[in-house]
C-alpha cells in the first residue's frame, strides 16, 4: 500500500474505532448524569425552600430557572429561584428559596463558586453569610451592610452582612439574587410561570 | 522479559525517572488540583488509567501506525481514554468532577502520557510498555499525594477533609492559593536534587 494511502486508511480507523467506542460509553452515562443533575437540584430546592416534598419546573431560560416546592398537600409552599451570574474570579450559581408571595427570603444556598479559598470562598459558609439571607425582606432590592455589624438584630430587614474582606464577593451574591428576583416578578407579571403557580399567586 | 526487568522498569518511575520530581513533566496538573489530597488522589487515578490504556493499546498497534502520522493517532487514542474517565468520573462521582472541572480534560495535553507513548509504548513490547505505564502513574500519584499532603495540612488544617490539626492552628492560606503550589513543588524539587547528590556522591 502506498504511504499516503496508509497514512489515510490507519488515522481514519483509529477516528472510527475511537468515535464507536466514545458513543457507547456517552450512551451507557448519559443518564446517570443528568440524574446526578437532577438530584442536585432537587436537593437544594428541598434545602431552601422548608416543608418542601416535591418540587417542579416552573419557568426556564439561561442562568435562571424558577422551581415550585410543594408540601404533601400539594400546596404551593414557596418557590426555587436558581441563578448564576459573575462572581470575583467565576461563575457563582446559587438557589435561592422566597415564600409564595416572592416578598420574604427562605434560605439561601451556594451551588457552585471558584471563589477565593479561605475570603470569597466563606460565601458558602453558613455562619459568616448565608445565615443572614434567612428571612430576609425581598419585597424591595436588597442591599448589604458594610462595615458588617456584628449583632445581626441592628440589620434593617432588607439587609445583610457583607463578608470581611470579600467584598466584591458578597455584592456579586447580591446582585445575582437582585436582579433574579426582579426578573421572577417580570415574568409572574407576564404570565409566563406554568398555570398552578399563578392560581396561588 | 525476566521478573527483574519488569521490576526494573516499574520502580524506575518511582524516583530515577520520576515524572514530577526528576523529569518534571506533567507539572500544570501538579500545581493546580493539589489544593486537596482527595483532588490530588483523583487526579492521578484519571492519568493512571488513561496512561495504562493509551500505552496498552500503543504498544499493540505501534507496527501499522506510520510514524508520520504516529503523535496524531496517539492524541485520538490519548483523548478518548481522557474522555472516558472524564464521563465516567461525571457519572458516579459528580463532586470529584464537579471540583477538578476543565482538570480532567485537559489530561489529553499532560505531557508524561504523550511523552509515555513517544519515548517508550512505541517501541517496546505491551508487558515493558505496561510496567513502565504503571511506574510511571504510580510515581505521579505518590508526586501529587505528597505534594497536596503537605498543601492541605498547612492550608486547611485538615487531611482527606478530616481535621488534623488543634483548634490553635491558623490555616495558611496561601498554601491552597496558586503561590502555595509554587512554592511547595520549590522545596520539594530542591529536595529531590539534593537526596539525588547525596546518593551518587556516595556511591
Amino acid at each position: 500500500m502506498k504511504l499516503s494511502t496508509r497514512m489515510v486508511v490507519v488515522l481514519t480507523s483509529i477516528g472510527l474505532l475511537s468515535g464507536s467506542f466514545l458513543a457507547t460509553v456517552g450512551h451507557l452515562t448519559k443518564e446517570r448524569i443528568a440524574l446526578n443533575k437532577q438530584r442536585e437540584i432537587e436537593e437544594a430546592i428541598i434545602q431552601v425552600v422548608p416543608g418542601t416534598v416535591s418540587s417542579q419546573r416552573l419557568y426556564e431560560e439561561r442562568d435562571l430557572s424558577v422551581y415550585g416546592g410543594k408540601n404533601e398537600e400539594g400546596n404551593l409552599v414557596g418557590f426555587a429561584i436558581h441563578a448564576s451570574g459573575i462572581g470575583f474570579q467565576d461563575k457563582i450559581t446559587l438557589m435561592l428559596g422566597t415564600n409564595t408571595s416572592l416578598e420574604r427570603t427562605n434560605r439561601l444556598a451556594i451551588l457552585d463558586q471558584k471563589e477565593t479559598p479561605g475570603l470569597g470562598a466563606k460565601i458558602t459558609d453558613r455562619d459568616s453569610f448565608l445565615k443572614y439571607w434567612e428571612n430576609r425582606d425581598c419585597s424591595g432590592t436588597i442591599s448589604l451592610r458594610k462595615p458588617a455589624v456584628s449583632a445581626a438584630e441592628k440589620l434593617l430587614p432588607s439587609e445583610i452582612n457583607t463578608i470581611t474582606g470579600a467584598t466584591i464577593s458578597s455584592e456579586a451574591v447580591l446582585s445575582i439574587v437582585n436582579s433574579s428576583l426582579e426578573q421572577v416578578r417580570e415574568i409572574i407579571k407576564e404570565g409566563k410561570l406554568s398555570s398552578e403557580a399563578q392560581d396561588v399567586n | 522479559m525476566s521478573t527483574k526487568a519488569a521490576g526494573q522498569e516499574f520502580i524506575k518511575g518511582l524516583w530515577d525517572e520520576n515524572p514530577v520530581f526528576r523529569q518534571l513533566l506533567g507539572l500544570c496538573p501538579t500545581l493546580a488540583v493539589t489544593g486537596a489530597v482527595i483532588n490530588g488522589l483523583a487526579m492521578g487515578l484519571a492519568t493512571t488509567f488513561v496512561l495504562i490504556f493509551s500505552s496498552l493499546v500503543v504498544s499493540s498497534i505501534k507496527k501499522l501506525i506510520p510514524s508520520q502520522v504516529r503523535i496524531a493517532s496517539y492524541i485520538v487514542i490519548i483523548a478518548t481514554f481522557v474522555t472516558v474517565a472524564d464521563r465516567f468520573l461525571a457519572a458516579f462521582f459528580p463532586p470529584i468532577s464537579k471540583s477538578l472541572g476543565p482538570y480532567i480534560p485537559l489530561i489529553v495535553v499532560n505531557c508524561i502520557i504523550l511523552g509515555r507513548q513517544e519515548a517508550y509504548s512505541s517501541k517496546n513490547t505491551v508487558g515493558r510498555s505496561l510496567m513502565d505505564a504503571l511506574g510511571m502513574s504510580a510515581g505521579f500519584v505518590l508526586a501529587l499525594l505528597i505534594l497536596s499532603a503537605i498543601r492541605e495540612i498547612l492550608g486547611a488544617g485538615t487531611f482527606f477533609g478530616y481535621q488534623v490539626m488543634g483548634a490553635w492552628f491558623e490555616p495558611w492560606i496561601i498554601m491552597i492559593l496558586p503561590p502555595g503550589a509554587f512554592i511547595t513543588l520549590g522545596i520539594l524539587l530542591a529536595l529531590a536534587l539534593q537526596i539525588e547528590r547525596r546518593t551518587k556522591s556516595r556511591k
